[in-house]
């Protein structure tokens, strides 16, 4: 069974269609990136499926359970984990602090006992403090652990941003466009990032906009226009799909 | 600040009474009397900042929350004869319920129409204590309220009563710390930083921001009870709008989410004005001078502008 499935997805924004009849399934362990031009509601279906727009009509099915009404919150504790396409990070805590937030909710939710600070809660603030540590490292922010998030580069804050969504150890990966808007040195660290994680066998989904690093690294992509899926298929297909290169360059 | 200077210093405020009747006899009474809203207003504006510095939710409805608790006291105290400690209980309770209520609506409510939404309860609850003459007398004022009673110590002298706002200052400040640091302090920070990543990263915003704001107008409810208490009086004219102004400034003033900062700025803004005896029209003006400099040259509050002046001075 697919990990995620979406059947027949349709969401309207004031009479505009911007996700039409959509149908998509990754499996576990994939890397599949959606393309589209822009406005060809690459996003909109992720915010959809992440539970920040109520769809319009069709089927959200993530491990079994419908996330057509779920809210944004329950839907990351269900192991979907999402980037934004701006960069998005909690800027007056810092780096470290950053990450903590991204596991605390897994681990333990309990209010009263955040405040009575049981031994427990301790022992597990140390393990999401070493994980967090272990993964600022990876992508390079270990030095800048307590500097306050918002006092970060761009390209560190995309980064950061990315650490996070990692924290939980997510079933699924949504990622906004990780390579929008940074310098080629770091589109290329992005995309080791990326292939590191499926070698690792987890699963992603990625809006790109770069065709280099989706044409690098997919397994299988998945092309929208005007909120239709055109085309589906490897790389090399989708290269040659003349769907693909009609909505892309037009005719 | 080095662990002597911090033991030094609340000694001092711990022995003030003593302190001021050595040093200035001939106005121990007024000295001390300045203390006890110092202590008092410093308790409200870290329960104000519980909701403001924390979770970032402009909400001007503390007034409303200030008054349920000072009238439920009162009410309690004096025409059901309730002891000090089971009104005072009932106030914080009756306060944080209201909120608990009204908070589920109103933060349904963006940004600046949460802001209006509450200073719309807030105007409400002043109107109502104005005319709702039957229960709480409107201008004529709950008056008789008797001296709180811890067991078998009753509270009649001013020094009693400094100990007693200090205490509960202290209580205050201890609840402020546990719910704004560690785990718990991060998910509001989260909230009020980035709600939408807050959200993704498994975090309910509603649920966080209810909690401070619950949490606040309970200790809000609370302080209004110590208030009502320590003058006997209550009246319509201590809950207004003009209280959020004073609230606004001392925690934007002192700094903004930060525990040293807000007592920084119930300190500068409670007791300097009364000592340095400002007229009060002249208050106002200077108020909005300072909020502007502020403002413009140290967004975070007078608090850090004197920090980094100390830290300048020491080198």
């Amino acid at each position: 069974m697919a990990l995620l499935e979406v059947r027949g997805l349709v969401k309207h924004f004031l009479g505009v269609t911007a996700v039409d009849r959509v149908d998509l399934a990754v499996e576990p362990g994939e890397l599949v990136s959606l393309i589209g031009p822009n406005g060809s509601g690459k996003t909109t279906l992720f915010n959809c499926v992440t539970g920040y727009l109520p769809a319009d009509g069709g089927r959200i099915l993530f491990r079994g359970h419908d996330l057509a009404h779920v809210a944004p919150h329950r839907v990351a504790r269900l192991g979907l984990a999402r980037t934004f396409q701006q960069v998005s990070v909690f800027a007056r805590l810092s780096a470290l602090e950053n990450l903590l937030v991204f596991l605390q909710q897994h681990q333990e939710e309990r209010l009263l006992a955040r405040l009575v600070r049981t031994r427990r809660l301790r022992r597990l603030e140390e393990e999401a403090v070493e994980r967090a540590r272990r993964l600022l490292d990876l992508v390079g922010l270990g030095a800048r652990a307590d500097a306050a998030a918002g006092s970060l580069s761009y390209g560190q804050r995309k980064l950061l941003a990315f650490a996070g969504a990692l924290m939980s150890d997510p079933e699924l990966l949504l990622l906004d466009e990780p390579a929008a808007a940074v310098n080629p040195t770091m589109i290329e660290q992005m995309k080791e990032h990326i292939l590191a994680l499926h070698r690792q066998g987890k699963t992603v989904l990625l809006v790109e906009h770069n065709m280099d690093v989706v044409m690098d690294i997919s397994e299988r992509v998945v092309v929208l226009d005007h909120g239709q899926k055109i085309a589906e298929g490897p790389p090399e297909a989708i290269r040659r799909d003349p769907r693909v290169v009609e909505a892309y360059f037009g005719r | 600040m080095r662990r002597a200077t911090a033991v030094a210093l609340g000694a001092l405020v711990v022995a003030a009474p003593w302190v001021i009747a050595a040093a200035v006899p001939r106005q121990q009474r007024y000295v001390l009397h300045v203390l006890v809203f110092t202590a008092l207003f410093a308790a409200l504006a870290l329960s104000y900042d519980l909701v403001v510095g924390h979770v970032g939710s402009l909400s001007l409805a503390h007034p409303a929350f200030f008054g349920i608790g000072a009238y439920t006291a009162a009410i309690l105290a004096t025409a059901a004869g309730w002891p000090f400690l089971a009104d005072l209980l009932a106030a914080a309770l009756l306060a944080a319920v209201v909120a608990a209520l009204v908070g589920v609506p109103l933060f349904r409510l963006t940004e600046h129409a949460f802001a209006v939404g509450t200073l719309g309860l807030a105007v409400v609850a002043g109107i109502v204590a104005n005319n709702w003459v039957e229960v709480t007398r409107g201008p004529l004022c709950i008056t008789g309220i008797p001296k709180p009673r811890l067991g078998g110590l009753a509270i009649t002298t001013l020094p009693g009563y400094y100990w007693l706002a200090l205490g509960a200052l202290a209580a205050v400040a201890l609840l402020y710390r546990g719910l704004t640091t560690f785990r718990l302090g991060r998910a509001f920070h989260a909230v009020r930083d980035n709600e939408p990543l807050a959200s993704s990263a498994g975090i309910d915003p509603l649920k966080y921001r209810l909690l401070a704001f619950t949490v606040g107008a309970g200790l809000a409810g609370a302080v209004g009870a110590l208030y009502a208490h320590y003058l006997s009086v209550m009246c319509p004219e201590e809950m207004t709008i003009g209280l959020t102004v004073n609230l606004l400034v001392i925690v934007f003033l002192g700094g903004v989410g930060s525990l040293r900062g807000v007592l920084v700025g119930a300190v500068l803004f409670t007791a300097l004005p009364e000592v340095l005896r400002l007229a009060p029209t002249w208050r106002l003006v200077i108020y909005g001078l300072l909020l502007l400099v502020v403002v413009v040259r140290s967004p975070e509050g007078l608090d850090s502008l004197l920090r980094r002046l100390g830290a300048r001075v020491g080198r």
